[in-house]
C-alpha cells in the first residue's frame, strides 16, 4: 500500500515540474566579505594560539618570545587590514585624484576627515606584517639554534 | 596640494611586499632546517607547515602587490584588474589555511605533551638504568676489590698452611676413599723411611700398618659413622722394615651426601717417646728393687750367716749321725743358695756405685768375654757370628761391669738356644747420636709378646727353679743405665740385617762414646 502511494507521488512530481532556483549567483562584494571574514578567522586563530601559548606554554626561551611577538604583530596587521578594507569600501571614487603624471602621483583628496586619515595610516600595513614575518623568521632561527646546540651536546655526551 | 600624496604608501607597500617575500623564504629556510635536524619532531613539523602557509600568504600577497605596481608602471592597465581577484582569493585561501593550521595547534600540543611525557618516562627509565648501571659498576668494583682481598687472604692462609704442612716434623697425609695416599709432607715421607714424598704418594696406607686389626679399627673409625679417630696409637712398618710407633689423629672427608671422600691425618712419632717411657719405667723398677734388695740383703745376710755358721758347727759335732749329717748338709746347701741370692741382691743394689771409669774398648770386652765362655759354648753346638766394627770409638765406663753385661747377655742367648744355634754379635758406631751399639742376638725361639714387658723385671726368669736368680738382665740394665746408655730388646728384631741373619731375639745396648769432657775426667 505504501509502495503504491510512493509510486503515485513520484509520478505526480515527474509529470508536473516547475523552476527550482537551486543555484544562487554571487555578487561582486561577496569576495570582499569572504576576504574580511578570512581576516576575522585568522585573527581569532591567532588570539586562540596566543591564549594557548600564555596559558600552557611549551617553553620560555627567546624562540617562543619571538613567536609571540610575531603573532601579536600578525594580529595587529589583521585588524589594520580589516579596517582598511572596511574603510576602502566606504570611500567615494572622488577621494582619489589620479593626475596625468601617473598612478604614483595619486592623491587622497580633501576633505581629509577621520575616515580618510585612518585609511591613509592603515595603508602602511607593511610596517606591521614585515616585522611579523621577521620575528617569525627569528623565532624559527632560535629554534634551529637551540636544536643544533642540543644535538651537539648529545653527540658530545654520547662520545664521552 | 589638494590632498595627501599616496606615494609613500605605494613605496612602503612595494618595499614591504618585496621584503615579505624575502623574509618568508628565510623563515621557510629555518623551518626546513629544523625539520631536517629533527624530522620526527611533531612541533617542528607543525611549524614547518605553518610556515609554509605563511610563506604562501606572504608570497601571494607580496607578488600580487609587486605585480600591481609593475603592471601599472609598465602601462599595462588591463592585466592587474584581471589578476587582482585571483591575488585576493589566494590571500584569502592563505589566511584560512594559516588559521586552520593555527586551530590545529592544540592537537599538536597534546601530541607534544604525550611525546614529552613518554620522553620524560623514557628519560627517567634511562636515568634509573644509568643509576642502576652505576651502582652495579660500583658493586662490581667492590666485588672485584673484595675478591682480590679474599684471594690475598686465601693466598696468605694457603701459604701459612702450606708452610705448616711442609715444615711440620710430624707426619701429615691425605688419603682417597680407597685408602691410597694422595699427599704427604716431606718430613712424613722421611719418617716412613723414604727419601722423596712422591715415592709414598699412591701407596696403600694399609701397607704401613704392622697389625691388620689396627688398620681395620682406623678405617672403620675414619670412614665410618664416627668420622674421626683421635690419639690412636699404632705400629707402622718403615721402608727398611723397622718399626715406627705413631699416634694418629684423623678426620674423614665427606661430600654433601655424607659419603666418605677420603681422610686427612696427622701422626706423631712416638718411637722415641715409647723408648724413653720404657726406660723410665724400667729405671723406676730398678730403683725400687735396688732399695728393696739392699734392705732385704742387709737384714737377711746376718741371720743367714749365723744359720750357716751354726749349721757347719752342728755338722762338725754331729757328723757321726748319718741322717742328721745329711739333713745339715741340705740346710747348708740351701743356706748357701740363699747367701748367693743375697750376694746377687747386694751386687745389684751396689750397681749404682760409681767406680773408677776408664776408657773401654767394647770390641775388646766382647773378645774377653768370648774367651771365657767359648769353651762352654763349644760344649753345645753354638756358633758365634761376630760382626765387630773396626776402629770403634772408646766409651767411658767400668770395664768389669761392661764385661758383666756382655756375659749376661751371651749367657741368656745360650740359655735361649739350648743345645744348638747361632749367637750373633754386632758392634757399630752411630756418628749422629755419638754412641756405640752392641747387639747380641740369637736364633732361638724368641720371646713371647706377653713376656716382653717383663723381661727386665727383677726375679723374672724362664729358667728352672734354682738355676737362675732372675736378676741377670735387671742387673745388666742397671749397669747400662749407670753408664748413661740404653738397653732394648726386640723379638723379632727390627733391624733387617738381623732378620736376614735369621735372628729371633736381639738385645741392643747403646753406650755413649767418650766426649772431650769425659777424656778430661778419665785422665
Amino acid at each position: 500500500m505504501n509502495r503504491f502511494i510512493k509510486f503515485i507521488l513520484c509520478i505526480f512530481f515527474v509529470l508536473s515540474p516547475s523552476l527550482a532556483l537551486a543555484v544562487q549567483t554571487h555578487g561582486p562584494p561577496e569576495g570582499l566579505y569572504v576576504h574580511m571574514m578570512a581576516h576575522i578567522f585568522f585573527s581569532a586563530a591567532i588570539i586562540f594560539l596566543l591564549y594557548l601559548l600564555y596559558k600552557r606554554p611549551l617553553g620560555t626561551g627567546p624562540a617562543w618570545k619571538h613567536m609571540k611577538i610575531s603573532l601579536i604583530l600578525w594580529l595587529l596587521w589583521n585588524i589594520d587590514t580589516f579596517i582598511v578594507h572596511f574603510l576602502a569600501g566606504g570611500l567615494p571614487y572622488e577621494a582619489f585624484e589620479i593626475p596625468d603624471k601617473g598612478f604614483l602621483h595619486t592623491i587622497l583628496a580633501h576633505p581629509l576627515d577621520a575616515k580618510r586619515i585612518i585609511y591613509y595610516v592603515g595603508k602602511f600595513d607593511n610596517l606591521l606584517c614585515v616585522p611579523a614575518i621577521c620575528f617569525l623568521a627569528l623565532s624559527l632561527k632560535s629554534f634551529r639554534d637551540e636544536v643544533r646546540e642540543r644535538l651537539m651536546a648529545q653527540k658530545a655526551g654520547g662520545e664521552v | 596640494m589638494q590632498g595627501i600624496t599616496m606615494l609613500p604608501v605605494y613605496l612602503i607597500d612595494f618595499l614591504g611586499a618585496t621584503t615579505m617575500i624575502v623574509m618568508s623564504l628565510v623563515a621557510f629556510y629555518y623551518a626546513y632546517s629544523l625539520k631536517t635536524l629533527e624530522p620526527k619532531n611533531v612541533l617542528w613539523t607543525y611549524l614547518f607547515w605553518l610556515c609554509m602557509a605563511m610563506v604562501a600568504l606572504s608570497v601571494s600577497r607580496g607578488i600580487g602587490h609587486v605585480l600591481k605596481y609593475v603592471f601599472i608602471l609598465a602601462g599595462i592597465h588591463d592585466v592587474w584588474p584581471f589578476l587582482a581577484p585571483f591575488s585576493g582569493g589566494l590571500n584569502t585561501v592563505a589566511f584560512i589555511s594559516v588559521a586552520v593550521l593555527t586551530f590545529y595547534y592544540p592537537n599538536v600540543r597534546d601530541v607534544i605533551e604525550l611525546v614529552q611525557e613518554e620522553a620524560q618516562r623514557l628519560a627517567e627509565a634511562n636515568r634509573r638504568l644509568k643509576e642502576a648501571h652505576r651502582e652495579l659498576r660500583i658493586l662490581n668494583q667492590t666485588l672485584e676489590q673484595k675478591v682480590q682481598e679474599r684471594t690475598k687472604e686465601l693466598q696468605i692462609s694457603e701459604s701459612k698452611f702450606r708452610g705448616l704442612f711442609q715444615g711440620s716434623k710430624d707426619l701429615i697425609f691425605f688419603c682417597d676413599p680407597d685408602g691410597f695416599i694422595t699427599d704427604i709432607n716431606q718430613s712424613g715421607a722421611e719418617l716412613l723411611g723414604y727419601k722423596d714424598k712422591n715415592e709414598v704418594i699412591g701407596m696403600q696406607l694399609r701397607s704401613f700398618f704392622s697389625r691388620t686389626e689396627d688398620w681395620e679399627t682406623y678405617y672403620k673409625a675414619v670412614c665410618g659413622i664416627l668420622g674421626h679417630i683421635k690419639d690412636f696409637e699404632v705400629k707402622f712398618k718403615k721402608a727398611d722394615g723397622s718399626t715406627l710407633y705413631l699416634m694418629i689423629t684423623a678426620n674423614g672427608l665427606r661430600n654433601a651426601q655424607g659419603n666418605c671422600q677420603g681422610s686427612e691425618a696427622i701422626a706423631k712419632d712416638l718411637t722415641q717417646y715409647k723408648r724413653v717411657l720404657n726406660q723410665l719405667i724400667q729405671s723406676e723398677k730398678m730403683v725400687t728393687v735396688g732399695h728393696l734388695a739392699a734392705g732385704v740383703a742387709h737384714e737377711i745376710n746376718t741371720p743367714l750367716g749365723i744359720i750357716l755358721g751354726y749349721t757347719q758347727l752342728l755338722e762338725e759335732d754331729l757328723c757321726d749321725i748319718e741322717d742328721v749329717c745329711e739333713t745339715l748338709k741340705i740346710i747348708e746347701k740351701q743356706t748357701k743358695i740363699c747367701k748367693k741370692i743375697v750376694a746377687e741382691l747386694l751386687k745389684f743394689s751396689r750397681s749404682t756405685y760409681e767406680g773408677e771409669r776408664t776408657e773401654v774398648d767394647l770390641n775388646k770386652c766382647v773378645e774377653e768375654v768370648l774367651g771365657i765362655i767359648e769353651h762352654s759354648l763349644n760344649m753345645d753346638v753354638i756358633y758365634v757370628m761376630k760382626n765387630l766394627e773396626k776402629d770403634l770409638p772408646l766409651i767411658s765406663g767400668m770395664h768389669d761391669k761392661i764385661c758383666q753385661v756382655i756375659m749376661n747377655l751371651i749367657n741368656n742367648a745360650h740359655h735361649a738356644l739350648g743345645k744348638e744355634g747361632i749367637i750373633g754379635i754386632w758392634t757399630r758406631y752411630n756418628a749422629d747420636k755419638k754412641e756405640v751399639e752392641l747387639i747380641i742376638a740369637d736364633t732361638g725361639p724368641g720371646v713371647p709378646k706377653e713376656l716382653q714387658g717383663k723381661i727386665f723385671d727383677p726375679f723374672f726368669t724362664t729358667k728352672e727353679v734354682g738355676k737362675g736368680t732372675g736378676l741377670g738382665l735387671t742387673l745388666s740394665y742397671a749397669i747400662v743405665s749407670d753408664h748413661g746408655g740404653e738397653m732394648e730388646m726386640h723379638s723379632p728384631p727390627d733391624d733387617p740385617i738381623l732378620l736376614k741373619a735369621g735372628m729371633e731375639t736381639s738385645f741392643h745396648v747403646f753406650l755413649p762414646v767418650i766426649k772431650d769432657d769425659d777424656n778430661e775426667q778419665v785422665s
